[in-house]
């Protein structure tokens, strides 16, 4: 057991753990590429969702995912042992600001990739929502109808879209739950589920439609709390900058 | 304007190819602020100032811009860990290192480009212009740890390993610029493509390289050394290559540059 939480807590796991993941995602990079009819729709869905359709169907090009998630894994275990290991040793001797960064950075981290682990298994994603203007649609199975009361455009000479925006209405049987305007950046969000307008254009009968995912990533919003900590506790670490051991 | 601003452009590119020159004959400025870097610093900031006010978002988008924007942190980095006498010896590759991204930039194409309405957030210039700012430090990291393994130096060797930390911070707060905007944007803080996976890859090689310095001499480690430090240091700027060009030039990501 000792051997073990040395192990854990060593900075030796820590760099060794840091190099197989740069090597497994280098290959994951590559890999992704050789084989889209494995890896095309790994955001269409949840990752947990994804493996468990493919994650196991074909172990030589998904590889290098087991590599990258055990090297996750033992970077969180690792970030908390020395952590925990090395709290005591500063609470035992004098804590300082300086002394306590590193290890607030340890806990961000941690915490990024706890909730990530929450959004990869209890998160959802629904793509592809397509509604015509006026028309209704129902979204994935959350019980919500989804209706696009109207859609304006606006095109540069060249084609580019300048600007575009979705009016629309959520229902749960017919009683609106929701309404609001989705266009690039401004999601609409209800009950955790963030409405994104992925793509538009004409029917063949020249009305405008819309094409919405819907998503919901329960862990974002510790995701954003413990990055802006990290990123706080970062900056802080750089002031005084001059340090002796920079 | 237009016209001008490109004049501003190849001003800058002259005055970057004058410090290279420069320092490969060994002319040296007598301070960072007389040099032809500092120069080109100033021009480039004009005309990147110009291009901004011509295109009405930042010049962070497509090739042209990422290799220029790239160009012009790296010379920020020359005077924000290169600013000493002992350190100023790192200028000679660096200037080289400025230098060659702006002269790649030069054969693109100048034309200014409308924005994907995506792109037209304050969240693209913070991602993109922390992360070439970290890009730009990393690039005085190879600069200096070229230096420190050719004639060491102590306080050569401090600066690298400075950039390693500073570059990594501000990669890091790029990062999490990046995530809070995918997620309005795109409705995931995260994404697979090589471009999310290559930035992890490159953040977690430099998360891990500022803490190689902590593992106890003798303690089983293969010999981790300042030398082996400089030269993981060096190391990094490929990484981040792979990571800015590598992965939009040779392999399919919907995330470019």
């Amino acid at each position: 057991m000792k051997a073990l939480w040395r192990f854990l807590a060593s900075l030796k796991t820590c760099a060794w753990t840091g190099l197989a993941f740069c090597l497994a995602g280098a290959a994951g990079s590559v890999v992704m590429g050789r084989y889209p009819e494995l890896f095309s729709d790994m955001d269409a869905q949840v990752l947990a969702g994804w493996f468990a359709q493919k994650g196991w169907i074909a172990p030589w090009p998904t590889l290098w995912l087991y590599g990258l998630l055990l090297a996750t894994g033992l970077m969180a275990a690792n970030a908390a042992c020395c952590t925990a290991e090395r709290l005591v040793q500063i609470f035992r001797g004098k804590a300082t600001l300086r002394r306590l960064l590193p290890h607030v950075m340890h806990l961000a981290f941690l915490g990024v990739v706890l909730s990530h682990l929450v959004s990869s298994v209890y998160g959802d994603r629904i793509p592809g929502v397509a509604v015509p203007q006026g028309g209704f649609a129902p979204v994935g199975s959350t019980g919500w109808i989804l209706s696009l009361d109207r859609f304006d455009a606006a095109m540069a000479p060249e084609g580019y879209p300048k600007d575009f925006a979705a009016t629309v209405t959520l229902f749960r049987g017919t009683t609106p739950v929701a309404r609001g305007i989705v266009r690039a950046n401004e999601p609409l969000f209800h009950e955790g589920y963030g409405i994104y307008i992925k793509n538009f254009g004409a029917t063949p009968w020249g009305a405008p439609f819309a094409v919405f995912d819907a998503n919901r990533d329960p862990g974002a919003a510790p995701i954003l709390v413990s990055s802006v900590l990290f990123t706080v506790a970062n900056l802080i670490y750089l002031f005084p900058a001059r340090r002796e051991d920079a | 304007m237009f016209g001008l601003h490109l004049v501003l452009f190849w001003l800058s590119l002259f005055a970057y190819g004058a410090e290279a020159g420069l320092q490969l004959g060994n002319v040296f400025p007598g301070s960072p602020f007389r040099s032809a870097l500092f120069g080109g610093v100033v021009l480039h900031s004009l005309f990147l100032a110009l291009r901004w006010a011509l295109s009405g978002h930042a010049p962070m988008a497509g090739l042209f811009e990422s290799l220029t924007v790239f160009s012009f942190c790296s010379a920020l980095a020359a005077f924000l860990l290169c600013r000493t006498e002992e350190t100023r010896a790192a200028w000679k590759p660096l200037s080289l290192l400025v230098a060659l991204p702006q002269a790649g930039a030069a054969l693109l194409d100048k034309r200014l480009t409308p924005l994907y309405p995506a792109l037209d957030t304050p969240w693209f210039a913070t991602h993109v212009g922390l992360s070439f700012l970290g890009y730009g430090i990393f690039a005085a990291g190879l600069a200096l740890a070229w230096v420190y393994l050719k004639q060491g130096g102590e306080e050569v060797y401090r600066a690298g390993a400075r950039s390693a930390l500073y570059g990594f911070s501000a990669f890091s707060a790029g990062m999490v610029c990046g995530g809070i905007w995918a997620y309005y944007a795109w409705g995931s803080y995260w994404i697979w493509t090589p471009k999310e996976i290559w930035s992890v890859v490159l953040w977690l090689y430099f998360a891990t390289l500022t803490h190689l310095k902590f593992i106890p001499a003798g303690s089983g480690w293969p010999g981790w050394s300042r030398r082996m430090e400089m030269g993981a240091t060096a190391a990094g700027y490929f990484v981040m290559l792979a990571t800015f060009l590598g992965v939009s030039l040779l392999l399919r990501s919907s995330h470019s540059f």
